[in-house]
């Protein structure tokens, strides 16, 4: 990633005050020790395209063989928890070629799937 | 200590482990504010070929509450970025480095300076020096010089400095830790030895600061400073704590040149009060502290009302502490100090209060004037410039915290209680060498060089 895409990636994501405020931060409770950080560390495979989300093979596949049409509107909704420990991971590794890769345990895998990549962009933006 | 590897996960990330967080009222600028905050702890000085340096993937954050609620109404985030300027060479410096732009110099760090006022962002600064780590007689035969070169005035108002400097944070690590030992007073240990001086464990060691001086005037809720003459004002004081923050997702490949980071930034480690996290969470929820936020500080309030190292104190030193074993009550004195500040009526002439939300911030009252002739013990020294009155970068902390635990603050909340006679008399046994501070900004001495460092 270019430094000047890098840099105005950094500068979209500058808390704030709100950003900052309790709302967005789960204080601490019993059993919410998942919360911590080497939790986000390993469960969460990383977005070389600047898209992230929980995807898999299987997400994958039904993507290419369902179509967009008559699949459901995306929802946005607040996180139900905090993430698995072992977190299936998506990512776009390159748009133009549609390529995706998947990390799951300790396998990893790149497809070329254009319904899955503009879903996630779409998701994205 | 105070925070150096305070929790298990950000000990194993030291550039983004918050050691410290200092603030006070500038000794020869009264009318500012110094904040800083240091990374990067126990650095060894020799510790090459690529020395220490900021993490250019960490937002380091500084945050001021001025209106008591615990949210930070000012943030100061301070950004960096690595320059190598030969890529075949495994050199730090190519030759002597005489000035902070010198072409010998191959691997240098700049910063950006940004200020965010609830939702206004405003970048102050770009591309701020950094100076080169404290190398040797050979590579960084003038550092003082090239320190100076570094400390940056803003248009904005602001002085800023970010490098390599001697740790001014003093304990006795090794004793300390060693089931709470006190050098001073080991003799009277459950595990005895003779009694010996205390040992400065970082007097010789590096960290990395990030410093700021800002016009009171520009800290404070009305944007109006009034000079030292309002100290029952609640509006006089600022809460005040570092942090720092990385993205959320990350990604190493081996196809990238770098590591790649999406998401939002996630909070890995703050500082407010020094030991706080070191000695009043327990070992479960350090590292879930580290994530939080001080405005949710209430959860751990039970630390702080019935501290662990108050119950271990009598067991450690048998027959010493006689009434602080018997002392049941919730510390009410340990919540006032590190968690509200402390209100009015209890000290003549001061107060440090923010109201009732429970959190672990420093609490500057910036009416409280510099003292002409600091006590390192702050407070209970009879000083009111220093802490916990915010903190000072020559405070003695461990020994002040030792003997608030111990009992010595207690009669604050209840004039009834009798303090041990050793309560009063902890101490470390230490008292740093003036050479490792400096009376004008950033107030932090000098990095040792590694070629002299550790000397034989």
């Amino acid at each position: 990633m270019s430094d000047s895409t890098r840099r105005s990636f950094l500068k979209a994501s500058t808390p704030t005050r709100h950003q900052l405020a309790p709302a967005g931060i789960a204080p601490p409770a019993a059993g919410a020790s998942a919360l911590n950080r080497r939790v986000f560390l390993q469960s969460s495979a990383g977005a070389a395209g600047a898209v992230a989300v929980a995807a898999g093979p299987r997400l994958a596949a039904a993507a290419l063989s369902g179509g967009t049409s008559t699949e459901p509107a995306r929802v946005i909704t607040k996180p139900s928890g905090p993430p698995p420990r072992e977190t299936v991971m998506a990512y776009i590794r390159n748009a133009e070629r549609n390529e995706v890769t998947v990390v799951s345990g300790m396998r990893e895998t790149t497809y070329r799937d254009p319904v899955l990549v503009k879903r996630l962009v779409d998701a994205s933006r | 200590m105070s925070s150096h590897r305070e929790a298990p996960e950000i000990s194993k990330d030291p550039v983004a482990d918050n050691a410290d967080t200092y603030a006070f009222v500038s000794p020869d600028r009264p009318d500012t504010v110094t904040i800083i905050t240091n990374y990067v702890p126990l650095q060894a000085p020799p510790g090459g070929p690529n020395f220490f340096e900021f993490g250019d993937d960490v937002l380091y954050s500084i945050y001021i509450d001025n209106d008591g609620d615990a949210l930070p109404d000012i943030v100061y985030q301070f950004e960096f970025k690595t320059e190598i300027g030969n890529p075949n060479t495994f050199l730090y410096n190519t030759g002597p480095i005489s000035s902070l732009t010198d072409p010998n110099w191959n691997k240098r760090q700049l910063f950006t300076v940004t200020r965010v006022d609830c939702d206004e962002t405003c970048v102050l600064a770009e591309c701020l020096a950094c100076p080169p780590c404290n190398i040797g007689p050979r590579s960084t035969p003038n550092y003082g010089a090239l320190a100076d070169a570094a400390v940056h005035t803003l248009s904005s108002g602001e002085v800023v400095f970010a490098g390599q400097r001697n740790d001014p944070f003093f304990v006795d690590l090794g004793s300390i830790f060693d089931l709470g030992d006190l050098r001073p007073f080991q003799n009277l240990h459950l595990i005895p030895t003779a009694a010996a001086p205390g040992v400065d464990a970082t007097k010789a060691l590096n960290i990395h600061t990030i410093a700021i001086q800002v016009p009171i005037s520009a800290l404070t809720k009305t944007n109006h400073w009034s000079g030292h003459a309002n100290a029952m004002s609640s509006e006089s004081v600022l809460g005040i704590w570092g942090g720092a923050s990385r993205r959320k997702v990350r990604i190493a490949d081996c196809a990238n040149d770098e590591l790649s980071e999406a998401g939002p930034w996630v909070q890995v480690s703050r500082l407010g009060n020094p030991l706080f996290n070191e000695v009043l969470v327990p070992l479960g929820q350090k590292d879930l502290w580290n994530a939080s936020q001080p405005v949710n500080d209430a959860t751990y309030a039970s630390g702080v009302q019935h501290p662990e190292l108050g119950q271990l104190l009598p067991v450690l030193y048998p027959g010493v502490f006689p009434n602080l074993a018997a002392l049941s009550a919730p510390r009410a004195d340990l919540v006032a100090i590190l968690l509200t500040g402390i209100p009015p009526g209890i000290v003549p002439g001061f107060q440090n209060n923010t109201g009732t939300v429970l959190a672990d911030m420093l609490r500057l009252n910036v009416a409280i004037p510099p003292a002409s002739t600091p006590n390192p013990l702050g407070l209970i020294g009879g000083d009111p410039a220093g802490f916990p009155n915010g903190r000072r970068v020559a405070d003695d902390v461990v020994t002040i915290e030792l003997r608030a635990i111990a009992g010595v603050t207690y009669p604050l909340i209840d004039s009834s209680y009798k303090p041990d006679a050793a309560a009063s008399l902890i101490t470390q046994g230490l008292t740093p060498a003036p050479s490792r501070y400096l009376p004008t900004f950033p107030y932090v001495g000098l990095p040792y060089d590694g070629y002299d460092t550790p000397s034989s």
